[in-house]
């Protein structure tokens, strides 16, 4: 197994229960394959830097996992053919992931949102959304 | 004479080599729009004396950002 990041973008008018729609199916490609989710993270709705497909917002998900090469062809394979997918980036952080790692993983992830939280709480005008979802998932290790 | 030159272009260390806690992270657009002009294209290093190193790090990642829509290809980074 290996370690990838990947971001994607949908759009923004669709509602919770298809963003919802969208994320567990693609949650579902990872785990049938035998890999992991570390870390899931939507970002919401931001501004985009241009115009992707007429549209000016978009609706932000990030998802940390390991998982087989092949899963990754099969996700963005699905994400080309589904149009409600404005953009996707895949970055692989990893070349090899066992269990530990994973552990490993997410321990740091908890400790980097714990550490976010705490800035946040000291500087009230930052990016609060971000830190919300980060702060669900500290809690759930 | 030569030396005396050299005094007023003071030697700038890369601020990542400094400072170990900025990590160049591709979706952290907040610290990546420093690193480009207005018009969002990236500032050579000559300007901002970025080791080798780093700026092939940071070119990665406002590279990536601009996929993510994150950075403008071109524009207002301002948004």
């Amino acid at each position: 197994m290996r370690h990838y990041e990947t971001t994607y973008i949908l759009r923004p008018n669709l509602g919770e229960e298809q963003f919802t729609e969208i994320i567990d199916r693609t949650n579902a490609i990872v785990t049938n394959d035998g890999g992991e989710i570390i870390c899931l993270d939507r970002w919401g709705v931001k501004r985009l830097a241009y115009e992707i497909n007429r549209e000016i917002q978009g609706y932000y998900v990030y998802m940390n996992y390991a998982a087989p090469g092949k899963t990754v062809d099969e996700i963005e394979r699905i994400f080309r053919i589904d149009d409600r997918v404005l953009r996707y980036l895949t970055v692989k952080l990893g070349d090899a992931m066992n269990a530990e790692a994973i552990e490993a993983e997410k321990q740091r992830i908890a400790e980097k949102a714990a550490a976010r939280a705490k800035a946040q709480t000291d500087d009230a005008d930052g990016d609060d959304f971000d830190g919300e979802v980060l702060e669900e998932e500290a809690s759930e290790e | 004479m030569s030396q005396q030159k050299k005094v007023f272009s003071r030697r700038r260390v890369c601020r990542f080599c400094t400072d170990k806690d900025i990590v160049i992270d591709y979706k952290d657009s907040k610290t990546l729009k420093n690193f480009v002009t207005e018009r969002g294209k990236i500032i050579p290093r000559r300007i901002y004396g970025t080791c080798a190193k780093h700026q092939r790090q940071l070119t990665e990642a406002v590279k990536r950002a601009r996929q993510l829509a994150l950075l403008p290809y071109t524009g207002n980074t301002q948004f």
